[in-house]
């Protein structure tokens, strides 16, 4: 989740100085967790609050189902982020895999793997030119990839001109399905994405991504593949992305040209209220998750609190914006003003 | 790695022989763009004669400066360096135009007091976003991406979903109405700014000190610079130059609605790096800015007159063609250092 | 040594621009030799061994490692063969475990997926060998950011050794190190050249070349000029190698030579007082300095040098204690105040502190007093700031094409020079210089040191950190040796030699040094006695 920590290392009772290094680093690494999982408490306790029905299985799968996308596109983000990327495209690259999923599938259960399949094969190329323009020649990522949400947003206008499509009854069926009383299957799926994450945390693969986040031109000395970690970034980014559109596509039942563009802002605000370093090399996606978890449910919140509709937008707005800065505050560090010296 | 050591005490000038200096010309990002802005205009004219006409070029101009004007303060906030970006340009344009329209309500009466209260809104959020980056140390785009939802926010709860009023008559006039040649008042307006911003980052101590900070933020701050007043004071006015362009977009459309300046957002920082001026801080100019925007839309408008698009097709293809434009405009010299010398 | 070399490289040719780094050199060397390689800043040394690691794509040039040619496209490739580097600038990733860095690249496992305990099976020999180096202790799982300059540096050689190397490139690689670090370096560099590890040895130190290396290659403009074996060429023949000039013309005399203040005459005002400082890494630091002197900073590295100039510049927190600034106390929250009171700092990490690289010459030299030649403090003239440039530039002398060219085009001498000659407009009373020498060359530091007594004899007060004993004896007039964050002795007059200096920093009397030389262990350190080399090594050009 956090920063991944290897066993402490063992105190040296002669020399305080490393004991004292030792303990601002476990602080240090930590502090994003904490307030993460303090915000999760906070937020959790408020909605079985003000939320009644909550812990029914009706309440939990309803509320995993809207988490579901947000948290995987997040997750996406991320994988970029680490790698010293952003995806500015990432709301079209979803738009445009649940559309062709959509599309392709028309209802049919039958069709419903290969549309799957296309879905997802659409996300990584997009992600694939996203990487091979940022990687190889070498523009900047937001600039690079503002350029692209153009192309991806125009491509699923080609696909899917107005709302549409219907997704296979499976689809939405399974996606609403609650195994073992409790436990929704996007929750379920959810603790599969990060399991997956996981593996690629412990592969060589996930190391890199932290490497050429930390520092492309230390790596690159290091014999680390640079320009292919970078385009592994953006086609996993991609690939991962495109399985978003796929559960918002299970979750509304039905193919909207425009519905990943507003997730973007969320994917950004997800990871960086989980503890993820803007500039790469740090964080991780289960902080993500968490994020977009944090999120959902304030949305959730100010719907349930009662706050007037017209002042909803703005309450919501505001608690995001202290989130982030909460996170900023904790997770930037480093020395306060440029040029102290430490 | 340089010229060797010489103790001389007179300067050596050497100037650059000729290929040197024509390769670096081929690099200007400005004469780059401008170049392709004009070939564009240029193709354009070959196929639908009216585009060369003097009327749509003032028109092309007219809807550049809109962009213009909101990109002056992405320039800024670019230049200043750590990162810095400001995302929330578009929807400050659109609070400033909101707010003036509401208290200037189709009358001259509150012309003065509608300005002043719609710079001061966006005045507001240049301090939000300049206490979350500098205090907070939100990343800008982070934290200027969240603005945005906060002013929108704003925005809904202050006009219930329904924007109120309409721009002063005296405003319309200034910005749409005839100077000479049909040149409209907004040109005007523009040039006068873009003077403005020009003289500022190239002869005042505060435009040395910003290309300072953005080019070396310790530097600057060792030499007795104060970089947290510099970059405040940049996002502050960028937040007002996108006030700034919100009046003038309410004073061209005379009537604002919810997403008034949204297309402006990302499109002023396409305007500000295709202009020359780097993410990295401390490299760039409002010249340049000029040049992006005034592409940007012959582009947009070329597309428009190629009648790509339109048809069955809907708008998909024009905007396929214009990520791609723009992928290969900023490969021509937007691009990073290689890892390997 | 007449088999053919392990390492050959011929004809290296690589232009950055207009700028020739390298015109065709040629280098050879053996398998289990410490060859060294020298030349001034911009002789294309670290040109050439980055062409070798592969970091750096030549224009034309061959190279040929153990009979084989290697055309490397990335370092992956050059590590494949067994060529490993520590680069002036590190290459660890800082947010990285010690271990993680060390094995990043070549990480242990099975499918790609990494075995922990493997990548510390590897890690751990190396960190215990240098286990001295850290204090005694083996920082496998810290956190290199949390690490000082000196231990990263050890871990990136750590990092170096790990991957098994045939050949050893280090690139200034004791140019941070503390003396005890340099030891362990020393050691394991000479079991390297008993396995038959070729080690190639970049440094500025010449008594660490003849301490450590069997053959030394000089360059000199991008070209090598020799290749001698370092026992049977007196050092005064090196330096004039390198230098391309004859040793011995006139600089700026030792400080025993200098006119010492004339008796009787009244005593320059004092300028700078400062009575029990304290602060992050200061402990209580009290001296005075007048008016048109040199002070300096020594004792060993990190004791508190770099944080007192930081602390007077109003740059690194005060807790304690009081300055007095021409009589009047000064306490600078922020080096704007600082500027204001009439200090300026000339910080030690020039390109990351000192200069806006990408900035014009005429900037970065208009920067700290751009609200002097203002109009209201705002209006700028192009011609006036030109002029005041152009007249700093000439005192400083300075060589430059245009003033707008970017400062990063300059050699790192006259980058220097720029770091200080900022200053001369604001017209300082004091000025703190933390190490003004660092890693520029032998005929730049020089010039340096000429423009430092210049500041002086105009009537400012210089405070001059430094690492290096030689420089604090040829240009300060009074040395404060530092331990801890405290003033342990003040050297002057006749006193101020590179032995007292030396023999103060560590603490300990003149008598310890001269027993503890006979040691093995400090055998191969810096030999202090070769001292004749030393004057005409600072004068240079």
């Amino acid at each position: 989740m956090s920063p991944p920590t290897a066993a402490p290392p063992a105190p040296q009772p002669d020399t305080p100085s490393p004991l004292a290094r030792a303990g601002s680093r476990v602080a240090s690494a930590r502090m994003p967790t904490y307030a993460i999982t303090g915000l999760l408490v906070v937020t959790v306790a408020a909605t079985a609050m003000l939320q009644s029905g909550f812990f029914t299985a009706y309440g939990l799968s309803s509320t995993f189902a809207t988490i579901l996308p947000l948290a995987t596109i997040a997750v996406a983000q991320t994988i970029i982020v680490l790698s010293g990327g952003i995806d500015l495209s990432i709301g079209t690259i979803v738009t445009l895999s649940s559309a062709v999923t959509v599309v392709l599938m028309e209802g049919d259960n039958a069709r419903l793997p290969l549309a799957i399949a296309a879905g997802v094969a659409a996300g990584a190329a997009c992600g694939l030119v996203n990487g091979l323009i940022v990687a190889v020649l070498r523009l900047q990522p937001i600039v690079a990839t503002f350029a692209t949400s153009f192309m991806f947003g125009g491509a699923a206008l080609l696909v899917l001109p107005s709302p549409g499509g219907s997704a296979s009854p499976v689809l939405t069926e399974t996606y609403r399905m609650v195994l073992a009383l409790i436990i929704p299957v996007p929750a379920l799926l959810l603790l599969i994405l990060w399991l997956v994450w996981r593996i690629l945390r412990a592969h060589r693969v996930g190391q890199y991504l932290y490497a050429v986040g930390g520092s492309a031109a230390a790596s690159y000395t290091s014999a680390v593949p640079v320009t292919r970690v970078r385009v592994l970034a953006y086609t996993l980014g991609g690939t991962v992305a495109a399985l978003a559109g796929v559960a918002l596509l299970a979750d509304s039942g039905s193919g909207d040209p425009f519905i990943g563009n507003e997730l973007t802002l969320g994917s950004i605000a997800a990871l960086v209220i989980g503890g993820t370093r803007l500039r790469g090399g740090a964080g991780g996606a289960g902080g993500a998750i968490l994020g977009a978890i944090v999120l959902s449910l304030i949305q959730g919140l100010v719907f349930f609190a009662g706050i007037p509709t017209d002042a909803r937008e703005l309450v919501y707005g505001g608690i995001m914006i202290a989130a982030i800065a909460l996170a900023g505050l904790l997770t930037a560090g480093g020395p306060r003003q440029p040029g102290r010296t430490a | 790695m340089s010229a060797p050591v010489t103790g001389g005490p007179t300067p050596v000038a050497e100037r650059p022989d000729r290929g040197t200096r024509a390769r670096a010309l081929l690099r200007d990002p400005v004469l780059v763009s401008g170049a392709l802005a004009v070939l564009l205009w240029a193709t354009a004219a070959l196929i639908s004669p009216s585009f060369a006409s003097w009327g749509q070029v003032v028109t092309l101009l007219t809807l550049a400066s809109f962009l213009g004007v909101i990109a002056i303060g992405q320039t800024l906030v670019i230049i200043a360096g750590g990162e810095g970006i400001d995302l929330s340009v578009g929807a400050t344009a659109t609070l400033a135009a909101i707010v003036a329209s509401r208290y200037m309500d189709g009358a001259n009466d509150n012309l003065p007091l509608s300005v002043l209260l719609a710079l001061a809104a966006a005045a507001v959020v240049g301090v939000i976003n300049a206490c979350g980056v500098l205090f907070f140390r939100v990343p800008p785009l982070v934290m200027t991406l969240g603005m945005i939802a906060v002013v929108y926010g704003f925005i809904r709860l202050y006009t219930g979903g329904q924007p109120a009023g309409s721009a002063a008559p005296l405003l319309r006039t200034l910005i749409n109405g005839d100077t000479v040649f049909g040149i409209p008042g907004v040109l005007w307006l523009w040039l006068a700014l873009s003077v403005l911003v020009i003289w500022i980052l190239r002869r005042t101590s505060f435009g040395w000190r910003l290309y300072a900070v953005g080019g070396n933020a310790t530097t600057a701050y060792l030499s007795g610079v104060n970089p947290v007043a510099v970059k405040f004071s940049a996002y502050v006015l960028s937040s007002l130059f996108a006030g700034i362009g919100g009046l003038l977009l309410l004073g061209y459309s005379e009537n604002v609605f919810l997403r008034l300046a949204d297309p402006y957002m990302l499109p002023s920082v396409a305007a500000t790096v295709i202009g020359g001026t780097a993410l990295i801080g401390g490299v760039g100019g409002y010249l340049g800015t000029i040049i992006g925007a005034i592409l940007l839309t012959v582009l947009d408008s070329f597309l428009r007159i190629v009648q790509i698009g339109g048809g069955e097709w809907g708008d998909a293809p024009r905007q396929i063609i214009y990520g791609a434009v723009l992928v290969v405009v900023l490969s021509a010299y937007g691009r990073q250092k290689r890892l390997r010398q | 040594m007449d088999a053919p070399p392990f390492l050959r490289m011929s004809g290296v040719h690589k232009r950055y621009g207009g700028v020739t780094a390298l015109a065709g050199a040629d280098f050879a060397a053996n398998a289990g030799t410490v060859h060294a390689v020298l030349g001034p800043n911009g002789s294309g040394k670290s040109t050439l061994l980055k062409v070798l690691t592969g970091v750096v794509a030549p224009d034309a040039g061959d190279v040929l490692l153990d009979g084989r040619p290697l055309r490397p496209k990335s370092p992956r490739d050059t590590l494949a063969a067994g060529v490993s580097a520590v680069y002036q600038e590190l290459s660890l990733i800082e947010d990285f475990t010690v271990v993680d860095n060390l094995v990043l690249g070549v990480e242990p496992g099975r499918f790609g997926l990494r075995d922990a305990r493997a990548a510390r099976a590897r890690a751990l020999p190396w960190l215990e060998r240098f286990a001295p180096a850290f204090g005694g202790r083996v920082p496998v799982d810290e956190r290199v950011a949390d690490l000082d300059p000196g231990e990263r540096q050890v871990v990136e050689i750590c990092k170096a050794l790990v991957r098994d190397p045939r050949v050893l490139v280090l690139d200034e690689a004791t140019a941070s190190l503390r003396r005890r670090q340099v030891e362990v370096l020393f050691d394991v560099v000479g079991e390297l050249r008993d396995q038959g590890v070729l080690v190639l040895f970049i440094t500025h130190r010449l008594a660490e070349i003849t301490a450590l290396c069997d053959r030394a290659t000089i360059m000199r403009g991008g070209t090598d000029v020799a290749t001698v074996t370092v026992g049977e060429v007196p050092e005064r023949e090196l330096v004039e190698l390198m230098s391309g000039t004859p040793a011995g013309a006139p600089g700026a005399a030792p400080a025993a030579e200098r006119a010492a203040p004339e008796e009787g005459a009244a005593a320059p005002a004092v300028l700078l007082a400062v009575t029990d400082l304290a602060g992050p890494g200061l402990n209580g630091v009290s001296f005075t300095i007048r008016a048109g002197e040199v002070l300096g900073l020594g004792g060993l590295q990190g004791q508190g040098q770099s944080e007192l100039l930081a602390s007077l510049f109003g740059a690194a927190r005060r807790t304690g204690g009081r300055v007095l600034l021409d009589g009047a106390p000064v306490h600078p929250r922020s080096p704007k105040q600082a500027v204001r009171a009439g200090l300026a700092y000339v910080p030690g990490n020039r390109g990351g502190q000192g200069l806006a690289l990408g900035r014009p010459i005429l900037e970065n030299l208009a920067l700290p007093s751009l609200g002097r030649r203002a109009l209201l403090g705002v209006g700028l003239s192009r011609a006036t700031e030109q002029a005041a440039a152009r007249g700093v530039a000439a005192r400083i002398g300075t060589t430059y094409g245009s003033l707008d060219d970017p400062v990063s085009t300059l050699s790192g001498g006259n980058q220097q020079k720029v770091v200080v000659g900022k200053w001369f407009p604001t017209e300082p009373v004091v000025v703190l210089m933390d190490d003004p020498a660092k890693g520029i060359d032998v005929g730049a530091k020089a010039e340096m040191f000429a423009v430092v007594r210049e500041l002086a004899e105009s009537g400012a007060a210089v405070i001059v950190g430094s690492s290096d004993d030689r420089e604090l004896v040829e240009v300060c007039d009074r040395v404060l040796v530092l331990f801890e964050g405290r003033v342990v002795d003040e050297v002057q007059g006749d006193r101020l030699t590179e032995d007292t200096l030396i023999a103060s920093a560590m603490h300990i009397t003149q008598a310890d040094v001269a027993a503890a030389r006979t040691d093995d262990a400090a055998s191969h350190l810096p030999d202090i006695d070769h001292d004749p080399v030393a004057a005409e090594q600072e004068q240079g050009t």
